[in-house]
């Protein structure tokens, strides 16, 4: 009967660090180790993939890395597959950070891109142009929106914007589509003078922010949302690319279901001895 | 002179007229080049200027009080060293430029790791959080418990891939208690934003603008 | 969406309702200021805890941890809002004689709110006359990048244990891990979810949460100016317009009329 009792306590009040250790276990061991899981596609993926795979060489399209590098890591999947399909319709880029960490991303993805931009002949200047860290606060939103080159003048680089595809870009209205990928440092700017001026938008956010983006898709105001490094994995599965997504996704899945079995122990002990243990006593 | 600047009354004209610069051509149909557009991006790349300039200053405030940390040797002054040390090693970096050399490389090999780590660290609290928060305590918690439940196991990909009817109820709870839930905080916030900005600009927010001693 | 139902000449499309409806509300919340009507307002848990939190602090003789947020956009509505907090948790520490912690940092902006908060602080023991009790070192710079700040404020929590931890103010991701390391060592955990993706996960790890509008609300709440307290009541009026155009573009577009899908289009 103690021995029960003990059981049910320890199920009601372990230690926190055991979650943490069984955590980095199924963390770790499916990276280590990879298997493959099959994954379903969720219509929001679907969506966000209709909307990419419909750009043309016509289609101007400012990316928007508003994440730091830490973020960055929820968010690789969505950001490698998406402007991959992009490259490969020929939609013109321009890109921008909204976080001084996150200067050194682009290049980064840039790089992992390397094999597509090098075989549709993607050039600096004429199909992308990299601005660098121009949306320091709202403020650097607004004003690209109202005059772009009245706000930027140079890319990251240091070199001038004129002559290059930046020519065509005006204000809020020259824009085809704004994919901003996420942490949620300058989405409300965005929105706030692009999207809801009417400039096309679509979002890949981190996990925790779905919530709150879906309105913003239910109203019009995103035309498509992709979530988290889930919904990058299916975009990776849709585009038929496996990377970071698809790799990260059985350890996504492990770590839920440990996340339920605790759920469902952690109920057992609070029935079988912190609910017994809280009742009055006496009469 | 600066006692002029920092009137209460100069402080607020000045956020009135930012306030209305950047106001007024969001709502009007006017042009990029029209003359209250022009005038709207300039001041805001004034501010922007400005900020940085605050910036620069803040850093020498920084420079300024570790310094007097390390000549008192009050406790933790090591640490000071350490970032006054970072702070000079980051500029004549910067110097070198951004793009190559080794302010690249300390933004790649040392930040971007150490901020990714960090971050990642924040699954095990959720975890912890999560398993700790779902108890059935009763009956509303229960229902919150089963919808957390189904929620949790929509999210993992596999369970959709072997029970296909997970995926609409996953959704269902997404879009419907999970959106009005957003939309409610939404509105609400953006409200209260609205309301506590007005506030500001009438100048009411004493304590907030610097004028907390102003008041008693 | 729908067509616009209506349009004021001269207002770029779309932004007709927004315009009228930004004008009603900064003309409501001046009338209720210029009033000084005394108007009932529901308690907020959350704000009324802050006392029982300083309260428990001084007592137990343990500092009390308050953060203001990390400052992404420099002075936003939500650091505003979350130094008006701050500054309450500073008067009452400074009335109690209790430590105050302030950790500061996070962003390379929150450099720039840093000295706004150190001179609340300064304020707040001033005017209790207790200004030689100010200490700098307790607004301690972690780092102007957002996880070495984090370290840097569980690091705090871990060695001084305070009594209560207050967080205010724009705080993002790292205010999981404060919160939890905050309820690990068994001090009162207050949170406001200004990052509202943050909202259902702090509710999880704090004892109070301040949801939606209670935080940028706090200062006129915390506020002895009647006034001020009433421009709160504008909030209610415009959750009440925002109801009731849900419930009858609800029933009204399930009757086969876009009437209010225009409306607000326009």
């Amino acid at each position: 009967m103690s021995e029960k009792k003990g059981l049910m306590r320890f199920l009601a009040e372990y230690d926190r660090r055991i979650i943490y250790l069984l955590i980095f276990v199924v963390v770790i061991g499916p990276l280590l180790s990879p298997f493959i899981l099959p994954i379903s596609v969720s219509p929001d993926t679907q969506a966000y993939y209709n909307v990419i795979d419909k750009l043309g060489p016509n289609d101007i399209v400012m990316v928007v890395f508003d994440t730091e590098f830490s973020g960055f890591m929820e968010l690789q999947s969505g950001i490698l597959a998406s402007m991959r399909v992009m490259i490969e319709k020929g939609a013109k880029m321009v890109i921008a950070v909204s976080h001084p960490e996150a200067t050194g991303i682009p290049e980064l993805v840039l790089n992992q891109l390397a094999d597509v931009i090098s075989r549709k002949q993607y050039t600096y200047g004429k199909d992308y142009v990299y601005l660098g860290y121009i949306f320091p606060n709202e403020a650097a939103v607004a004003a690209t929106a109202q005059d772009f080159h009245g706000a930027v003048r140079q890319d990251y680089y240091g070199k001038s914007i004129e002559g290059t595809l930046l020519d065509k870009v005006k204000d809020w209205s020259s824009w085809s589509l704004i994919s901003d990928y996420t942490t949620g440092i300058q989405s409300q700017a965005l929105i706030n003078h692009y999207g809801l001026r009417g400039t096309p938008m679509i979002v890949n956010c981190i996990g925790v922010m779905v919530a709150t983006q879906k309105p913003y898709v239910s109203s019009g105001i995103y035309k498509a949302l992709l979530q988290s490094m889930r919904g990058g994995a299916e975009l990776e599965y849709l585009i038929g690319v496996p990377g970071p997504g698809l790799t990260a996704m059985n350890s996504f899945t492990l770590g839920h279901y440990v996340l339920i079995i605790f759920i469902v122990l952690g109920n057992i002990g609070y029935f079988g001895y912190t609910r017994y243990k809280q009742k009055p006593t006496g009469g | 002179m600066s006692a002029f600047f920092r009137s209460k009354e100069i402080q607020l004209a000045i956020l009135i007229l930012s306030f209305l610069a950047v106001f007024i051509p969001y709502f009007l149909n006017i042009p990029s080049d029209h003359p209250l557009n022009v005038f709207s991006t300039k001041l805001i790349l004034i501010a922007g200027i400005t900020n940085a300039f605050t910036l620069a200053l803040a850093v020498y405030s920084q420079f300024r009080r570790g310094l007097s940390f390390v000549r008192r040797r009050a406790r933790g002054y090591i640490f000071k060293i350490y970032m006054m040390t970072a702070i000079i090693l980051m500029l004549i970096f910067w110097t070198m430029g951004e793009t190559t050399g080794p302010y690249h490389w300390v933004m790649y090999a040392i930040i971007t790791p150490l901020s990714s780590v960090n971050y990642s660290i924040l699954v095990f609290y959720m975890a912890s959080t999560g398993a700790r928060a779902f108890r059935a305590r009763n009956a509303k918690a229960l229902l919150l418990l089963i919808t957390g439940f189904v929620v949790l196991l929509y999210q993992a990909p596999l369970t959709g891939a072997i029970f296909p009817a997970i995926n609409p109820l996953g959704l269902y709870f997404g879009n419907t208690f999970a959106m009005a839930a957003g939309r409610m905080f939404l509105i609400s916030v953006t409200v209260g934003a609205i309301v506590f900005g007005v506030r500001v600009l009438m100048g009411k927010e004493t304590q907030v603008l610097g004028f907390g001693s102003e008041k008693e | 969406m729908g067509a616009s139902l209506f349009g004021i000449p001269g207002i770029a499309s779309g932004k007709s309702l927004g315009l009228l409806l930004d004008i009603l509300i900064v003309l409501i919340v001046i009338y209720y200021i210029r009033s000084g009507k005394k108007l009932f307002i529901r308690r907020v848990s959350g704000l009324d805890a802050i006392e029982e939190a300083v309260g428990r602090a001084a007592e137990m003789g343990k500092p009390v941890v308050c953060s203001f947020g990390i400052a992404w956009n420099g002075f936003d509505y939500w650091t505003m809002a979350g130094l008006a907090i701050m500054a309450h948790v500073a008067r009452l520490s400074a009335k109690t004689g209790t430590r105050l912690i302030v950790p500061t940092g996070g962003s390379t902006a929150s450099m720039i709110v840093r000295p706004v908060a150190e001179e609340i602080v300064r304020t707040a023991l001033m005017l209790e006359g207790r200004e030689d009790e100010f200490n700098p070192n307790d607004l301690p710079f972690m780092s102007d990048q957002q996880y070495a700040y984090t370290g840097g404020y569980i690091g705090i929590l871990q060695r001084t244990k305070p009594a209560a931890v207050i967080m205010t103010g724009s705080h993002a991701s790292e205010a999981m891990n404060i919160a939890e390391t905050s309820n690990a060592i068994g001090a009162i955990t207050i949170t406001s979810g200004s990052y509202i993706s943050n909202v259902a996960a702090l509710a999880c790890a704090s004892d109070y949460i301040l949801i939606g509008e209670e935080a940028p609300a706090a200062s006129a709440y915390l506020s002895d100016d009647p006034g001020l307290r009433s421009s709160i009541r504008c909030q209610d009026i415009f959750k009440w317009i925002s109801i009731a155009l849900l419930v009858l573009g609800l029933i009204t577009f399930n009757a086969g009329s876009d009437f209010f899908l225009r409306l607000l289009s326009s």
